[in-house]
This record gives structure tokens, sequence and C-alpha cells, in this order.
């Protein structure tokens, strides 16, 4: 996903905040952090401003980055990318709505009813934030529940039965009702 | 295990895990092992899903903080290097006077009336520092001018409450603390109106 090679001297010039380095490292960066941004939260909007806030932090914070290979780096800008769609998404007003909804079993029986047959993309989109957040940082960025967790402020319960839901509703919007 | 595997279960078996039962269930159960296969093709196809690319370039605006922060702490530290020689200054010169000088009856009044007058002025910054907290409670991201222009205003606000510290560690006179004060308040004014346009601006 990473476009822009990054070498370890170019990764030296940023932490020693040289913006022509922040700018390639921006570049390098720039599709990873919007993508899980963007898959984690519902808004473009809100992608668009979880990437500026990432940044902002990659830019101010790098001098305090230790490690010098661009795999470290790679690792440590997910971090802030998911803390900060997180941080989004716990703003979002309109999730408490979402999550009754999943609770309540409404959508997921319409959903069985019309035995929908839509794309992952848009059955992805159709989870609640915090069902999509933990799906994606588990099985996509290959979090442990014990670090979603920590991430977002809850027990490790909480995000195993949040990605049992959620695999749970999207085999059910992906219309593969199940065999047994 | 009498059951079908809930999708629990298959999770943990999906990564080698969960019980005996389970396990043993899956050898003997089609069904079941169908089900795993298909939460093995959904991570795969998550996985799969292409990279996303944002609509905007947002790498000028961010460039742009990222200056106007630069340059506010190099701002704030010549200030303080300024404010910290000029401190150093009036000790050395006002302090020795001040030792010396006795007020007279109607200076004394003066002072009185500059007591209370300093009173209400903290008064009305306490309740511009309330209308602040509530307007700039949202803390959504704001163009770089506009941060700039904030982090300017807090940067001069900063400078003058050391002054009024720095003045009343001293016993400077109550005209002088006053006159801190409303440059304060000034400034604190601004401050809330440039907050107040953005939220409009935003609900807008």
């Amino acid at each position: 996903m990473t476009l822009v090679a990054l070498d370890e001297v170019a990764i030296q010039r940023a932490k020693a905040g040289d913006l022509a380095a922040l700018e390639h490292v921006y570049r390098a960066y720039e599709g990873t952090v919007y993508t899980i941004a963007r898959r984690m939260c519902r808004t473009e909007e809100d992608a668009e401003d979880v990437l500026q806030e990432t940044f902002l932090e990659v830019c101010n914070s790098m001098r305090r980055f230790r490690g010098i290979a661009p795999r470290s780096l790679t690792a440590w800008i997910k971090r802030i990318v998911a803390s900060k769609a997180l941080m989004r998404i716990r703003a979002d007003k309109y999730r408490e709505t979402d999550d009754l909804d999943e609770e309540g079993g409404s959508v997921g029986r319409a959903d069985a009813d019309v035995a929908l047959q839509m794309d992952l993309d848009e059955a992805l989109s159709r989870l609640s934030n915090t069902a999509r957040a933990v799906v994606w940082l588990h099985d996509v960025e290959g979090y442990t529940h014990e670090e979603i967790a920590e991430l977002m402020g809850k027990t490790v319960s909480f995000s195993k039965s949040q990605l049992s839901r959620a695999h749970a509703r999207l085999r059910s919007m992906l219309g593969k009702e199940a065999q047994c | 295990m009498l059951r079908h595997c809930t999708m629990a279960e298959l999770l943990e078996a999906q990564h080698g895990m969960g019980s005996t039962a389970v396990r043993n269930h899956l050898e003997e159960c089609e069904a079941c092992r169908v089900e795993l296969d298909r939460l093995h093709q959904r991570v795969a196809s998550l996985k799969a899903l292409p990279s996303l690319h944002a609509p905007r370039d947002r790498w000028p605006v961010v460039r742009e903080a990222v200056v106007a922060g630069r340059r506010r702490q190099w701002n704030r530290r010549i200030m303080l290097a300024g404010l910290a020689a000029a401190a150093v200054l009036t000790l050395a010169v006002g302090v020795p006077r001040i030792i010396q000088h006795e007020p007279t009856a109607v200076e004394g009044t003066a002072s009185v009336t500059y007591l209370g007058d300093i009173e209400s002025l903290v008064g009305e910054s306490h309740r511009l520092e309330e209308v602040l907290s509530v307007v700039d409670r949202n803390g959504r991201v704001v163009d770089g001018l506009t941060a700039s222009a904030i982090a300017d205003l807090e940067d001069r606000i900063a400078l003058i409450d050391v002054g009024i510290e720095r003045a009343t560690a001293m016993r400077a006179s109550s005209p002088q603390v006053a006159a801190l004060w409303r440059q304060r308040i000034a400034l604190m004014d601004v401050l809330v109106n440039v907050h107040v346009g953005r939220v409009t601006y935003e609900g807008f």
C-alpha cells in the first residue's frame, strides 16, 4: 500500500524536522492512513479529518519516534491513525442509535428478510462504528483483542463480543445464511 | 458437542484456539466446517479490499499548521527571553524606588479605587474564560490561518499572564496591574470572537 519508498536516511531527516522529508513521509503513508481512517470512520469527512490529525501528530512527534526502520515507522503511524479514528468514533453522536439497532436485532432481521447480496464494502459500512473498527483492526491490521481493548479503553471480552457479532451480521448481510 | 459452533467459537477455531470439544465437533460436522471456511474467506476478502485515496491533498494544510506551530514556539522563546530581560531590568531599577517610596493620602485612595477596578476586571476575565470554554468545546480541526491566529492570541494572553504574575510578585502599583488585566480582557474578547466565528462557520 505504501507507494513512495522511504529509506532510513529519509526517516532520520524527518525526525530532525526537515519539511521535505516529512512531506515524503506523508506521501508514503497517505494511502495507508486514509484507508484505515475511511474503513473505521463512517464518513469521508471524518476520515479526512483523521488523516490530517494523524499527520499533524506524526510531524509534531516524529523526533520522539525511536525506530529508524520503515517497518517500525509503519507500525507507529498505524497506531496513531487507529487511535485518532477511535477518538473520532467516540465523539460520534449517532453511534448510540446504531448500536441500539444491532442490539435490538430489528435491522438484522430486515437484512435477512431481503437476503441482501451486497458487497463486502457496503456490508462493512453498515456495521456500527465500534464493530467496524474492531473488525478492521483485528482481521485486517492484525491487532489482538488485548490491543484493541487497550486502544478503546474497554475489556477484552467487549472486543471479542463486538467481533463475533460483527461477523454474524456480515454473514447475514452478505446473504450467506448459516447451514448449521 | 451436541450443538453447532457459535460465531465466537468459530473465530477462536480460526486462530487455532478453542476447546477440544469444538475442534472435535469441527472434524465431525460438515456444516460447521463450511461455516469456518466462509469465515476464512470473509477475512481474506476484507484484507483484499482495495486501498483508498483521500479526495483532497491535505499536505498543504498539515504543512501550514506545522510551520505555524514552529513559528509560535520560536516567538514564544524570543518573547519569554525579552520578558525575562525586562523583568530583571525592572527589578534592578524599580524595586529600590518602591522600597523608598511612601504613598501619599491621595495615592492611597487611588490604590483602593484601582483594587476595586482590578476585582471587576478579574471577574470579567473569568467570564470570558467561561464563554471560551463553551465555544471551544468542540475542538474540531480548523484551517491553518485560523489555528495560527488562535495560537498567536493564546501566546499573547500567556505572556500577559506572566506579566501579571510578575507584577503581583513584585507588588507593582495597582494601575499597572489593572492595565495588564485590561490588555488580557481585550485579547480574550478577540479570541472569543474568533472561536464564535469559527463555530458559526462550521455550523453553517
